[in-house]
């Protein structure tokens, strides 16, 4: 959950990149960091196997500056999407505050997406969350393909975005898609955080 | 050396465990991983990174423990030349809590800092506040500041 500092009127949050390997969520890191100023972003730390594929998690902390008169950050997660890393993936989920589902827009890929759909369900259900109650937004990644390999995002929203949360094309590698899905993450965590403290 | 805490209830235990202790490095934090105190470091983007790492530690080898049907292992300690990692939680009414001690071989040693581990779990048990009201964070109409801020980052 966040964590709200009043003495010194500091926020930080963290969002969870999810979806299944392959998908796109280090590369929507990757191109965070290169495009942040120094100053305003930590180490980006990866826990990647020899072949760079993510063991455990990539990890990337970002300074927002002010919002509303809180110093706000946002640590950004990774999990590794690959199917037998459920356990790892599962840790890293815990207390996040937000998540990004990041989907492959290749039509054989769509079994895959729904699988980790349901594996997001599930872990969150672990940690006694329910999906409907997170924030969450969606990523329809390597938009970029060619047309005839991949699914329209009115396609991919109709097979997978049942809650019918904010949901944006990508193409992450070049950057395209990846700064509009962070705002939207932003803006429902931080959403969420004001209803809750006015409550 | 700085030393700053995220929740004032966990300074005077912190302070004084860096002092008796003689660690070089110290963060308090959730088992999430979020940073409720921490001595030693200049930069908060750094700090997550080393919260981030070490909750994650402590996360996989609870997995483990669990696995093997057992209770959480109580520390893990690594030592390396020159310096010493030493992990362990704390439960708390705050919830379960982390603490990070990196400590210098040639200051401190395992046994100083177990020693005032016990003295600081023992400390934040007594300081934790047992019930939290809450507060207002943030205005209704924070959205132009955050496009603002995002746009800043990106450099749009």
């Amino acid at each position: 959950m966040s964590l709200v500092n009043f003495t010194m009127r500091e926020i930080t949050c963290k969002i969870v990149y999810y979806g299944p390997g392959r998908s796109g969520k280090t590369t929507n890191l990757h191109y965070i960091y290169g495009r942040v100023p120094d100053a305003r972003r930590g180490r980006m730390v990866s826990l990647a196997t020899q072949t760079d594929r993510t063991l455990f998690f990539d990890f990337l902390p970002i300074d927002l500056g002010q919002i509303s008169g809180f110093t706000t950050r946002f640590q950004l997660y990774t999990v590794p999407g690959q199917v037998y890393y459920n356990a790892t993936r599962r840790l890293v989920l815990q207390g996040a505050d937000g998540v990004v589902f990041v989907a492959d827009s290749q039509a054989r890929q769509l079994d895959e997406n729904l699988e980790s759909l349901q594996n997001l369900q599930s872990n969150l259900l672990e940690h006694g969350v329910d999906i409907r109650t997170v924030p969450l937004v969606m990523q329809y990644n390597k938009q970029d393909l060619p047309r005839e390999l991949i699914l329209s995002a009115a396609d991919l929203d109709d097979a997978l975005n049942f809650r019918g949360v904010p949901s944006f094309s990508a193409d992450a590698l070049h950057g395209h898609g990846v700064f509009e899905t962070l705002k939207g993450i932003s803006e429902l965590v931080l959403k969420k955080l004001a209803a809750g403290s006015t409550a | 050396m700085t030393t700053r805490a995220v929740e004032a209830w966990t300074l005077e235990p912190l302070v004084k465990f860096v002092k008796e202790a003689g660690a070089r490095l110290v963060l308090v934090m959730t088992s999430a991983g979020q940073v409720l105190a921490q001595h030693g470091f200049s930069r908060a983007v750094d700090v997550m990174s080393a919260a981030a790492l070490g909750a994650a530690i402590m996360a996989s080898t609870e997995q483990i423990a669990r696995e093997l049907r057992q209770t959480p292992f109580a520390a893990l300690n690594h030592q390396g030349q020159r310096h010493g990692i030493f992990l362990a939680g704390v439960a708390t009414s705050r919830g379960r809590l982390v603490t990070l001690a990196v400590y210098d071989l040639d200051v401190s040693s395992l046994g100083l800092v177990q020693l005032f581990f016990e003295q600081l779990a023992a400390d934040l048990q007594a300081a934790s506040p047992k019930d939290s009201v809450p507060k207002q964070v943030l205005a209704a109409d924070f959205e132009r500041d955050l496009t603002d801020s995002l746009n800043t980052l990106f450099g749009r």
